[in-house]
């Protein structure tokens, strides 16, 4: 029987002291925790820490012993569970597809059980499929055991996909993968996730993989939630010992202090360049047809500060010209250090900085960027 | 009352022929188990002709036994011990193999003789499984018992098809009931037997 | 050579081993669809009930114990003689072989599928007949194909009990002593049995490559 969608989309999730026991030993204690709607939220920590446990509360997998967990302000202890799960997706580390049925059949089951026709559940599967680049001519038919690994990983993400699903749980999906394998599916899973736009919490034990992936990382220790934030944040910010070996501050980001800002920076492409004589409306045509967000405006060879595409179309009507609405921005030189760089923009909370050689533009720094080149 | 003294009479004469071909074929059974351990093709042979004939209905192996051996105690004891010995046969030579491979390697590295692994380790190992084998060979022996009265065994059976003729129901249940209990007893003693047997060690 | 296929020929006419055979099938057939609709409720009924699940399959070793031909003949004044109490012993003898299997199969469903079936919002019924039975598959083939044995052997008795099939032609033989009809039928009976044990053996084998985990059962 069909079964209503529970929520279209995901505006929160609140983790409100939640507790759960195992025996006398806490698995997860008075955990407060909340996942924004459309984040990536990162759950890591050592074994035991009660990741899993967290993970598997949020689809009734395990009920907590006490405290609340509301999607969308709604306590799911009221909804009833097969209803839940079949609006979030579920991924794990070993898979488990069903050895009896084709890979067709264990991406359609959920829809097939939904109730719809059997047009219908081959579109979607086939969707699916392409989707996570199996092309579905060759796949749909085979049995799991004639996948590799990898290819087995894609259709357990395809799965879990299979009634679009707002929300989903990923619990080391790609943890049985060989390093190798496992970037290349990182980088695809990646770009699926802009695609798709849905808020995803995700399971690791792989640091590089959270700050990778994740918009915001939690860590656990012991059953309970030790930090939670940006990567920056914690590679910055540690709360304490166990987060900083577990981002590695220490070893991976000492020889930051060496580091340059020339070191890690971008050079600008010219397609970010704007003048400070156009008006908002060209400059929005502009952004368009060159497909960027953000854009770098100059006035007779100097900088003037950037502009953001959010804000240029609120004020498109007036066309005001560029130089009047620029934001400043930071500016660094080519020997500045990047961890002051970086701390200073993460004081004022910008992503994007200039780098100048006297008055010459040598190129931008991304804090996202910088990040990612040190791990 | 005659009708007891013929049920006796027929029990014992059943009894006498599930127990002497019990008796005969683990006596056969297990050294040719023993030999197949020694012998992969033999080995093969018995397995697979084992299976085979499992699937072969008792009746038609009764059948088969008449035009080269005849009628009565012997054939009858001959075609119950065709069917009965395989269970053995098959179980044994399980037992027997089922070693780890590590332990015979000790033994031999610790000097033990072929006889010596056979008696102190292969075989307390395949007990279980041979016991398995005999109690279930017992139940069948009993079973095809039964039905070689019809070729002239004597026993319960010979009761039963007594009653099938002109159909007197009284005869049938005063063959049936008696073999029904005796299987019970079979079931039920072995499984003392094997409570009995079973080396402190293997016990949960 | 060919005198010889001559007089099988007419022996096997004179028997009417066509007719017998099919007179045979045909019991062997309504019996084992019986046992097959029944042992596998049982399976399931002791899967859902776990508590009978012990005694029924020691009341079901107990029924398997009994002499076939003592229980064949324990039917008659029920069932009067013929295809009825043939029929109906096959099936108590083969409810057991299935029902175990059947029952084995479900509880032994690797926890790593169930758990992922509810996960993604399978329910206990959705699971039960999408996961659970059909993994089972190759087990429940394995008791259908010793019922198949057993059905096979009971019905051939049937001939005792004026029921048809190539019993009737073995129990002829042995009564008019005619050796060569005695072991064309003896041999004819065997090999049929043969041949739907190995083929139900295939079945069985194929469905444990599908699923590969094949190993040998017997």
């Amino acid at each position: 029987m069909p079964t209503q969608r529970l929520f279209e989309r995901i505006d929160s999730i609140e983790l409100q002291r939640v507790s759960k026991k195992y025996g006398s030993r806490y698995a997860v204690e008075s955990l407060e925790l909340t996942i924004e709607g459309g984040e990536l939220l990162i759950l890591i920590g050592p074994s035991g820490s009660g990741k899993t446990t967290t993970l598997r509360m949020i689809n009734r997998m395990t009920e907590p012993d006490s405290g609340n967990i509301l999607i969308n302000g709604q306590d799911i202890m009221q909804l009833d569970p097969v209803r839940l799960r079949r609006n979030i997706g579920y991924v794990i580390q070993n898979i488990g597809l069903f050895p009896h049925m084709t890979i067709g059949e264990n991406v359609g089951l959920v829809p097939k059980l939904e109730g719809w026709d059997e047009k219908r559940t081959n579109g979607r599967v086939r969707h699916l499929l392409d989707f996570v680049s199996l092309p579905p001519e060759q796949f749909i038919k085979r049995y799991p055991r004639q996948l590799s690994g990898g290819q087995q990983q894609r259709v357990g993400l395809a799965r879990a996909l299979a009634m679009d699903p707002p929300l989903l749980l990923m619990d080391e999906p790609f943890g049985a993968l060989d390093p190798i394998l496992r970037k290349q599916l990182q980088k695809e899973f990646l770009e699926i996730k802009k695609e798709i736009g849905r808020t995803i919490v995700f399971i690791t034990h792989d640091i590089e993989e959270a700050l990778r992936l994740g918009d915001r990382i939690a860590i656990m220790d012991n059953g309970r939630l030790v930090q939670v934030g940006a990567p920056e944040d914690l590679i910055f910010d540690p709360v304490n010992d166990l987060v900083s070996d577990i981002v590695d501050s220490e070893r991976k980001f000492k020889h930051m202090d060496m580091l340059n800002v020339k070191d890690l920076m971008t050079p600008l492409d010219a397609k970010y360049i704007l003048d400070g004589g156009m008006n908002a409306c060209e400059a929005v045509e502009i952004m368009k047809d060159r497909d960027i967000d953000i854009g770098i405006v100059f006035e007779n060879g100097m900088l003037a500060g950037k502009v953001e595409m959010i804000n240029l179309l609120k004020c498109e009507d007036e066309r005001p010209f560029l130089r009047d609405i620029t934001k400043p921005m930071k500016v660094f030189a080519l020997r500045d250090s990047v961890a002051t760089a970086l701390s200073e923009m993460k004081m004022s909370r910008e992503h994007m900085a200039m780098v100048m050689n006297a008055d010459t533009v040598c190129g931008i720094l991304v804090s996202d960027e910088v990040l990612l080149k040190l791990i | 009352m005659a009708s007891t003294a013929l049920i006796l009479h027929a029990t014992w004469e059943h009894i006498v022929l599930v127990y002497s071909t019990l008796l005969a074929s683990i006596l056969i059974a297990i050294p040719l188990a023993i030999a197949s351990l020694y012998n992969r093709q033999l080995a093969s042979v018995v397995i697979y002709f084992a299976n085979l004939v499992q699937a072969v209905p008792s009746f038609a192996v009764i059948a088969i036994v008449v035009p080269f051996l005849g009628i009565g105690f012997i054939p009858a004891l001959i075609a119950i011990m065709l069917r009965a010995l395989l269970p053995i046969i098959k179980n044994t030579y399980i037992g027997l193999t089922n070693v780890d491979p590590a332990l015979i390697d000790y033994a031999n590295g610790i000097g033990l003789s072929e006889w010596q692994i056979q008696r102190y380790i292969r075989f307390p190992n395949a007990y279980p499984a041979m016991f398995a084998g005999i109690r279930f060979s017992a139940i069948l022996a009993n079973s095809i018992a039964v039905l070689t009265a019809f070729i002239g065994s004597g026993g319960l059976g010979g009761i039963i098809f007594q009653g099938l003729i002109g159909y007197n129901a009284e005869k049938l249940l005063l063959g049936a009931i008696p073999a029904i209990f005796l299987a019970m007893l079979i079931d039920y003693s072995f499984a003392l037997l094997e409570k009995k047997l079973t080396p402190a060690y293997m016990k949960e | 050579m060919k005198e010889y296929f001559h007089e099988i020929l007419i022996l096997w006419n004179n028997h009417m081993l066509t007719m017998r055979t099919i007179e045979h099938l045909k019991m062997f057939s309504i019996a084992l669809i019986i046992s097959v609709i029944i042992g596998v409720g049982v399976g399931v009924l002791i899967y859902s009930q776990p508590k009978m699940a012990s005694p029924v399959l020691n009341f079901l070793n107990i029924l398997e114990t009994i002499p076939d031909l003592a229980l064949l003949v324990i039917l008659l004044p029920l069932l009067r003689l013929g295809t009825g109490p043939t029929i109906a012993a096959s099936v108590i003898y083969s409810i057991l072989p299935i029902a175990r299997n059947t029952y084995t199969g479900l509880k032994g469903v690797d926890g790593k599928y169930i758990y992922v079936a509810e996960a993604i919002g399978l329910s206990p019924r959705d699971i039960l007949l999408n996961v659970r039975i059909p993994m089972s598959l190759p087990l429940i083939a394995g008791g259908i194909r010793i019922a198949l044995v057993f059905t096979m052997g009971v019905v051939t008795l049937g001939g005792l009990v004026a029921a048809g099939g190539l019993g009737t032609v073995l129990q002829n033989g042995i009564q008019l002593y005619e050796k060569d009809a005695i072991l064309l039928a003896g041999l004819w009976t065997g090999i049929l049995a043969v041949i739907l044990d190995l083929g139900a053996g295939w079945i069985e084998k194929e469905l444990y490559k599908r699923y590969d985990t094949w190993h040998p059962q017997r």
